[in-house]
């Protein structure tokens, strides 16, 4: 302790200023801050113990040094010297240094200067006051890179976050928050308030009115505009802070978008949909075909009693042919539920495309225009082609439908893709390493959302009652699932639809049904070549040799020479220019045994059922006609 | 079957009765001894392999389905021919039929079938058979 009074008993005042000093002294010395006084020739008049301590040394050895001296010329004359000078000019000076010494590293220091002035108002001295603040700085440094983590975190993290005022006003968003929200500036969020981006600014107040009792609070979905103008739905979690009295601080909210989530969701719900309807339609079915073959043995004993000349023939053919087209309607519905066994054999999709766009080509207005883009042309799938050719035939159908008056452009895409691929966007377990990706995009009217939801459900249709049995896409559905593909869809109303089909590709080769020994010829009678070539895919395969005609000579002759004549005809009821009658001419001969198949549309005209009655149609099939169909029909025939 | 004085006989396993009487009908018109079963545990019981050539089985049945018909009629009787009926499976995708096929039926038809088709069948699986 410094004390360099002298303090004499007796004497009261000088007694009273001695205990002042030793007071003022003791304070002086035991402060934490290095105290010093300095006059104007930077020299130190006075300094207390702190100050001796740091510099290991005593008082005498500081007092009348200069600054130069204990603190180095350069650090003087850099650091020290202006901040003093500034001081005799009558500034309060505050500023921060650090040094480093050897025995105790980098220190920081904060350092003020206040001037000293004597009753003249000259400025002949100074008090310096200095601080270490090294552990403060430490931890300013370690929270500034706390909070750097922080912002870091915040800014990446793909969850939207915000901060703002109890009445809404946004102080802080974070990117993901703007990127959900399509906003290119935080400015322009802060600015706004959350509440104008709810949908429902009602559920806004509830929210708040929840979180006032300062709990974290998870909200579920709502629904949110984007500064774009969409509507998204987020997942909201939030949580208020209050001040120390009680009242709303601030409130930092969290916002998920659950988009995919949302989309995975309601594809499932369709799915199962699809599932119980299948179910239950295909239950329906398979009781219904109980029935159907009831129906269908009887006619056949009473079309066996009755004699040929009698008028009752007929109404039991029409019996008959009643039970075939419900047959077929209880066919689709199986197909729909996936409970109808296929025959399946690799077919090469591009085939199939090929032959259907060939197939509509011939009946579309010209003022639609069907543009196909092929990436590859030899790629297999396992596949009834008949069923495939369906598929394709609806979907283009469909697409003709919807630019009936305006006209428009078809785009079919076929392309290959990596099944790991259909996996992240289906979300959807692979069966294979490779799918086909056929794509069907229209410029048509589109669909509402509404409608795209239910576009595959059995008896789901647009058109007018009585018109179609409604039965279409879901059959498709049906047909895509049960090859273990995937059909997508999207629109949008009075721009188009696009249709995506996934398809696992075919890389093992099938046993395909064994080859008869002597080929059977098959004589296709067809109005359009190109179904009949969809069945030849699928038939050459078996083994049969296919043969075409469209031509009334033709057949004329091919008939006419036991070499040349088929083992089987199939006609088909669209061939135009070898009509019933020609054909019936044809087997007028009696010579002539060959069997024949008949193929029609559901609804027979007068000549078709003349045919069906006159004894020669061995089996009549009504389309859509399946290859396990045509193959037992075959058979039975041959 | 021109020619054999021996009746034939076929046993039906269908449990809806409308249409196993049809095929009953059918059958013994054409000259054929019917037996009939209601169900598959049935048929199995009362199966008799002396006077029985063919089966004609449904696939989805209760107590039994068609498939275990098949499996132990063939191994009490290893000659029997066997013809499954079905009109789509209501339990999972319609593989009945396949399998039907896989455990050895010899001609497999989907209802409604016809009844002509049916019997040009039969005809031919039991004159193959008896030369």
């Amino acid at each position: 302790m410094e004390n360099d009074g002298i303090i004499t008993g007796n004497d009261g005042y000088l007694n009273f200023l001695s205990k002042e000093k030793f007071f003022s002294d003791h304070i002086l010395n035991n402060s934490r801050s290095m105290l010093s006084i300095i006059n104007r020739n930077y020299i130190y008049e006075k300094v207390n113990t702190t100050f001796c301590n740091a510099h290991r040394g005593f008082a005498n050895s500081i007092i009348g040094k200069s600054l130069g001296d204990v603190w180095g010329n350069d650090v003087f004359n850099n650091n020290i010297k202006q901040n003093l000078d500034r001081c005799f000019s009558g500034a309060v000076v505050r500023y921060e240094a650090s040094f480093t010494t050897p025995q105790s590293g980098k220190r920081y220091f904060e350092v003020i200067f206040r001037p000293f002035p004597v009753e003249s108002g000259e400025i002949t001295h100074l008090l310096a006051e200095t601080f270490d603040i090294t552990d403060l700085k430490l931890s300013e440094k370690i929270a500034i890179e706390k909070e750097e983590e922080f912002r870091k975190f915040e800014t990446n993290l793909p969850i939207g976050f915000l901060r703002c005022n109890p009445d809404g006003r946004i102080i802080h968003a974070n990117k993901a928050f703007m990127m959900i929200m399509d906003s290119r500036d935080e400015n322009q969020l802060c600015f706004s308030n959350l509440r104008d981006y709810y949908v429902d600014e009602g559920i806004f107040d509830i929210h708040l009115e929840q979180l006032s009792d300062s709990k974290p609070k998870v909200f579920g979905r709502i629904q949110l505009k984007t500064c774009s103008g969409n509507v998204i739905v987020c997942r909201v979690s939030a949580y208020m802070s209050l001040t120390q009295s009680g009242k709303p601080s601030y409130v930092d909210f969290s916002f998920e978008d659950s988009s995919r989530e949302l989309m995975l969701e309601s594809r499932l719900l369709q799915a199962q949909k699809l599932e119980t309807i299948g179910a239950l339609a295909g239950g329906i079915a398979h009781d219904f075909n109980n029935i159907l073959a009831t129906i269908s043995g009887y006619s056949e004993l009473l079309q066996e009693d009755l004699p040929n000349s009698s008028p009752s023939t007929e109404k039991v053919r029409k019996i008959m042919i009643a039970v075939s087209k419900a047959r077929s309607l209880t066919n689709q519905i199986l197909t729909f539920s996936r409970q109808l066994e296929q025959e399946k054999v690799n077919v090469n999709i591009y085939d199939v495309l090929k032959e259907t766009i060939g197939f509509v080509r011939s009946v579309v207005p010209s003022n639609i225009s069907i543009k196909s883009f092929f990436r590859k042309k030899d790629t297999s799938v396992y596949a009834d082609p008949t069923q495939l050719f369906r598929v394709f035939l609806n979907l283009l159908t469909n697409a003709i439908q919807s630019m009936d008056e305006k006209g428009g452009t078809i785009s079919i895409r076929l392309s290959v893709i990596k099944g790991q691929s259909v996996q992240n966007e289906l979300n959807k377990n692979i069966v294979a390493d490779e799918y086909v990706l056929v794509t069907f995009k229209d410029t048509g009217t589109g669909m509402d959302p509404s409608l795209l939801r239910r576009i595959f459900e059995p008896f789901f249709t647009t058109r007018d009652v009585g018109k179609g049995s409604g039965l279409g896409l879901s059959v498709v559905h049906g047909i895509i699932s049960e090859m273990g593909g995937e059909i997508m869809v999207s629109s949008e109303k009075n721009i188009g639809s696009v249709f995506y089909i996934y398809l696992p590709v075919s890389t093992e080769f099938k046993e395909i049904s064994k080859i008869p020994d002597k080929k059977k010829t098959i004589l296709f009678i067809t109005g359009n070549k190109h179904e009949s070539r969809i069945l030849s895919l699928a038939l050459e395969s078996s083994g049969y040799e296919l043969i075409e005609s469209s031509d009334k000579d033709q057949l004329v002759k091919l008939m006419s020479d036991i070499k040349s004549r088929p083992d089987l005809i199939v006609y088909m009821s669209d061939a135009e220019r070898i009509k019933t009658d020609d054909l019936l001419g044809i087997y007028s001969d009696s010579e002539i045994k060959t069997p024949c198949i008949l193929i029609t549309d559901s609804n027979l005209d007068s000549m078709e059922e003349k045919l069906v009655n006159s004894g020669i149609i061995k089996q009549h099939l009504i389309k859509p006609v399946s290859l396990k169909e045509i193959k037992n029909a075959i058979q039975l025939s041959i | 079957m021109e020619g054999k004085s021996e009746i034939q006989g076929i046993l039906i396993v269908e449990d809806e009765k409308d249409l196993r009487e049809m095929l009953k009908v059918s059958l013994t018109r054409k000259r054929f001894n019917v037996f009939e079963a209601e169900n598959g545990k049935d048929a199995i019981t009362h199966f008799k392999p002396a006077v029985t050539d063919l089966v004609i089985t449904d696939l989805i049945m209760p107590e039994e389905d068609g498939l275990k018909v098949i499996m132990k009629l063939r191994e009490m009787k290893p000659s029997i021919k066997i013809i499954a009926i079905s009109g789509g499976g209501k339990a999972g995708p319609g593989s009945y039929l396949s399998l039907a096929k896989a455990l050895g039926a010899d001609v497999i038809l989907s209802k409604p079938f016809s009844v002509n088709d049916m019997i040009s069948h039969i005809e031919e699986l039991l004159f193959v058979e008896q030369g």
